[in-house]
């Protein structure tokens, strides 16, 4: 019985047997593909995986932070405007934030100093993130000497590390009380850092925003998306960066892969002719030519994709870490988490097995076009 | 521009598909100007070979085409937290002027290329390429419209900016704007959901009539064109709802979201196919009388006919089943 | 079976190296009996032997089969056609179905084995694997090389790889078998026993068109036809009483 799954399967058979008939040619091309798809989707996961993180860390941010605004720039804000503020319909809650940087010139490194609004942490104590624990190699128990304003020393306990889960945008922290802050930083009464927002309803955000802002004309009210959004672009900025970059990288492939599959061998030009010779029609050795490409493809895109998984998410992206993460002498050691899906994966297929396939058609079309009686000449 | 990789990928697909589209164009011109079947010279074999060729080439491209279209959406999705307002791709795709004519192009060289491919399996089997002049002047027309697409959706890409304000579906589908969108949204119910059931059963039946007594070809391929049209409306007037569970909620893009089942991938495909293989049909009624294709064009047609009603039925199936198993009743 | 009218070949046309391996050849070769082309090499028999077998499309003149049955001929008067300008497709169907070729060098694919060898031709035509791997064994008996079935063709001798060829050739059950100087790489006891098999197999009913410059093929008794070619056209046919 004739079918055209017969015909397939028979093929592919063929294929496959002269794929492995050629080991040494197919597996240096093999070894281009797979660390091409490898780069590429590397890149693609550490993307993902970053604002995945991002965006659940921040979720439990503040729904509206407003800062005030003096000459441009980011100033203390009146509590006071927290009253009025807080009398905005769909308002929940208003809590006063008191933060800043702090720069430590014997490491070179800037923490960020946050008072809790939980009280978690009495005067003298501190909880510091991970990245703080390193360079200062500290532990739970031990002094940390900060300076205030005025050059005076200023010892804090650390009562306790942040678990590694928060790494990413809590490596650089250090939570301390009010009054130890206050000592800092020298922060007048009445003055808060910003004001964080509860909104119940968040379809409401931006109606709620631009009371505030009318409000108070001296504000900037920013949305908890807005962040997340300037987060996104960030990440997609670099990663497209990136992306541009490895494309340099997937063109000279591209260049192998043309020029292996028109620079066929004696042997394979021989083989074709006989194929022709003794009825396979151009369109079968087309099939020939699909079933070995998709074989090659599928075994780069598998290795590639295994791969970068294992390198991505055991190995926290060694190779990626600094072009990604900015620039920053506490860089963050976190593992992240396996997130992949069918759209990554369909983006890698784009960027890897679509221009193969489409700089293999021509090579491919023009063995097949081999004349039947070659055989008949040789 | 929004440097995401998935954007760098579209625009690279877009770029490969319109190289290959143009290159099998300008072999397609040489073949219209030259072939000559009867000769058995060395040009005459060179333009045989080329043929394969193209039919490779323009194969592939469908298959990109298809993966891209859905590759769009999806990024489109994907994206939509970039743009304030923007709830999904509906918003996202609102978001630049380009962004509806992409996809509109997108989805109509996806069918145009379709199209093509059945000429082309009717064509190869009559000895005589009988087709081959009608295969390769459509050729001509469809090879500018993937160039046209890729530059548009690069117009598009290029003029997104993060952060401009958007309508999203909400705003952009709801019954009181004044766009096609929204007025789709403000198709009554009442009306269109009995339009949409009689307009599936015209086609089967036209269908029908056209496997068991070979008449009616035209009419079959014009009531595939018009189910499309009506699926969509409906979809989007009236099945949704369904789906979102919400009366308001008529976006298009939302169903294709892992909440919703994926139902959306199932919705439009068996939609596309139906309306590919129904135009198909339509496409080769003149040449049924060709000498060399009377054995292949009727046998063709059916299988094509039975693939556009089974899918159209998919399509009702599906709808149908939502509609009933929903927790929203509109009908009392 | 095979009418070749006025056929010409040409190669390379308008350039410097143009020649014509073919030149206005009008030819019938009978169903059921042995045709023998005979003729110095560079006569044109190669070329010939590929115009009647579908495997190339002349420049000028006309090629009919008759008595051919095939899938996708439906045009037509009776089952006599024209194959002159056909489109590749339905020569290499035809070419299937009713020809089996023997190369001058075998042309066996090298790494393989002889069986998957003898297989190869029906890969294509979408038969299932079992049923012509049950064929090859059966073929592969007649000819007595059972025992070489899985070895790689490389180390096969010149006889086995010759019986290898002949198998591939009837794999799918063709009505015609073509060869090329198929004892060009024989000792005389070989190319005896090839005619043996040629015989045998036009007394199956196949028709069996050789091409040789070898006296114990064109002098064979088996020789129902000869036809004497020099530089491109027929010069003599000598026609067994």
């Amino acid at each position: 019985m004739k079918t055209p799954i017969n015909r397939h399967m028979n093929i592919l058979e063929f294929a496959l047997s002269s794929l492995l008939r050629r080991k040494a040619r197919n597996l240096s091309l093999l070894g281009v593909y797979t660390l091409v798809v490898f780069a590429i989707a590397s890149l693609i996961f550490f993307v993902h995986a970053l604002k995945r993180e991002a965006a659940l860390l921040l979720k439990d941010a503040p729904d509206i932070v407003v800062q005030k605004m003096v000459a441009g720039r980011h100033d203390l804000i009146p509590v006071g405007y927290g009253k009025a503020i807080g009398e905005i319909r769909g308002v929940s809650k208003v809590t006063p934030r008191l933060w800043g940087y702090y720069y430590d010139p014997v490491i070179g490194a800037n923490y960020t100093l946050l008072v809790p609004d939980d009280g978690r942490v009495t005067p003298d104590n501190i909880i510091i993130g991970s990245g703080v624990a390193r360079t200062q190699r500290v532990n739970a128990g031990d002094l940390i000497a900060f300076r205030t304003y005025n050059r005076l020393p200023l010892l804090l306990t650390v009562k306790d590390i942040l678990p590694s889960e928060s790494e990413i945008v809590a490596s650089d922290l250090v939570v301390m009380s009010a009054p130890d802050f206050k000592s800092m930083f020298n922060m007048p009464e009445g003055l808060a850092t910003d004001l964080a927002l509860t909104v119940a309803n968040p379809r409401e955000l931006s109606t709620i925003a631009a009371k505030v802002a009318e409000m108070y004309p001296d504000t900037r009210p920013i949305m908890k998306d807005e962040i997340l959004r300037t987060y996104d672009a960030i990440f997609d900025w670099r990663g497209g960066m990136m992306v541009v970059m490895l494309s340099v990288a997937a063109l000279s492939f591209i260049i192998v892969a043309w020029d292996k599959a028109t620079g066929l061998s004696a042997e394979e030009r021989r083989e074709i002719g006989i194929l022709k010779s003794i009825g396979w029609e151009t369109s079968d050795v087309l099939v020939l030519k699909f079933w070995e490409g998709a074989a090659v493809s599928l075994t780069a895109f598998l290795s590639g994709v295994a791969l970068a998984y294992v390198h991505i998410f055991f190995f926290s992206a060694t190779f990626f870490e600094h072009a990604l993460k900015g620039w920053s002498v506490l860089y963050p050691q976190f593992r992240l988490t396996p997130a992949i899906d069918a759209y990554q994966l369909s983006v890698l297929f784009f960027l890897s097995v679509m221009p193969y396939t489409a700089a293999t058609i021509l090579p491919a079309w023009l063995s097949a076009t081999a004349d039947p009686d070659s055989a008949m000449r040789s | 521009m929004i440097q995401h990789p998935a954007v760098i990928a579209l625009i690279v697909s877009s770029l490969t598909i319109s190289c290959m589209a143009l290159y099998a164009a300008w072999c397609g011109l040489q073949i219209l100007l030259k072939w000559d079947l009867n000769s058995g010279s060395e040009l005459q074999l060179g333009l045989e070979r080329r043929t394969y060729l193209i039919s490779t080439i323009l194969a592939y491209a469908l298959l990109f085409q298809i993966l891209s279209l859905f590759l769009f959406i999806y990024t489109a999705e994907d994206i939509h937290t970039l743009f304030t307002g923007a709830m999904c791709a509906a918003g996202t795709l609102n978001a630049d002027v380009y962004g509806y004519p992409t996809l509109l192009l997108k989805v109509f060289n996806c069918i145009l290329a379709g199209v093509w491919l059945i000429i082309n399996y009717a064509d190869v089997r009559g000895y005589d390429y009988p087709l081959i002049k009608a295969k390769y002047t459509l050729l001509m027309v469809l090879a500018p419209l993937m160039v046209l697409e890729a530059l548009v959706q690069f117009g598009y890409f290029s003029g997104l900016r993060a952060d401009v304000i958007t309508s999203c579906c909400g705003s952009l589908f709801s019954a009181d704007r004044p766009n096609v969108a929204g007025e789709l949204a403000a198709l009554p119910h009442s009306g269109i959901v009995p339009a949409f059931y009689g307009c599936i059963a015209a086609t089967v039946l036209c269908g029908a009539v056209f496997i068991l007594k070979g008449r009616g070809g035209y009419l079959f391929s014009v009531m595939s064109g018009l189910s499309f049209v009506v699926c969509l409306a409906a979809l989007i007037s009236s099945f949704c709802l369904y789906f979102y569970e919400l009366p308001t909620h008529h976006c298009p893009f939302c169903i294709l979201q892992k909440e919703y089942g994926y139902a959306g991938y199932a919705l439009y495909a068996s939609l596309l196919g139906g309306v590919v293989a129904g135009t198909g049909v339509g496409a080769l009624m003149p040449f049924r009388g060709v000498a060399s294709l009377r054995g292949v064009i009727p046998g063709v047609q059916r299988r094509l006919t039975v693939a556009a009603v089974l899918l159209y039925l998919l399509f009702a199936a599906i709808v149908t089943y939502r509609m009933l198993t929903s927790s929203l009743v509109i009908f009392s | 079976m095979i009418e070749l009218k006025g056929v010409t070949k040409g190669f390379n046309a308008g350039r410097p190296n143009q020649f014509t391996a073919v030149d206005d050849v009008s030819l019938t070769v009978e169903a059921g009996r042995l045709t023998v082309l005979k003729g110095p090499s560079g006569s044109g028999k190669t070329t010939l032997l590929s115009l009647t077998g579908c495997m190339a499309r002349p420049t000028s003149g006309r090629i009919f089969l008759r008595g051919v049955r095939t899938l996708s001929m439906t045009g037509g008067e009776g089952d006599v056609f024209e194959v002159s300008s056909l489109p590749e497709r339905f020569l290499t169907e035809i070419r299937r179905t009713a020809f089996g070729f023997i190369f001058q060098h075998f042309s066996l694919v090298k790494g393989i084995t002889a069986i998957e060898n003898v297989m190869l031709p029906a890969y294509p035509t979408g038969e299932g694997h079992a049923s012509f791997k049950k064929r090859a064994d059966r073929l592969m008996d007649m000819f007595g090389i059972t025992r070489h079935a899985d070895a790689r063709v490389d180390w096969l001798s010149g006889g086995e790889l010759q019986r290898v060829a002949i198998a591939r050739a009837l794999i799918n059950n063709p009505t015609a078998v073509i060869a090329d100087e198929p004892t060009a790489h024989l000792d005389s006891r070989l190319s005896r026993e090839f005619m043996e098999i040629v015989g045998r197999l036009r007394d199956e009913g196949k028709t069996v068109l050789i091409a040789s410059h070898d006296p114990i093929v064109y002098d064979s008794p088996l020789a129902d036809t000869v036809v004497e070619m020099r530089d491109g056209r027929v010069t003599g046919t000598r026609k067994k009483s």
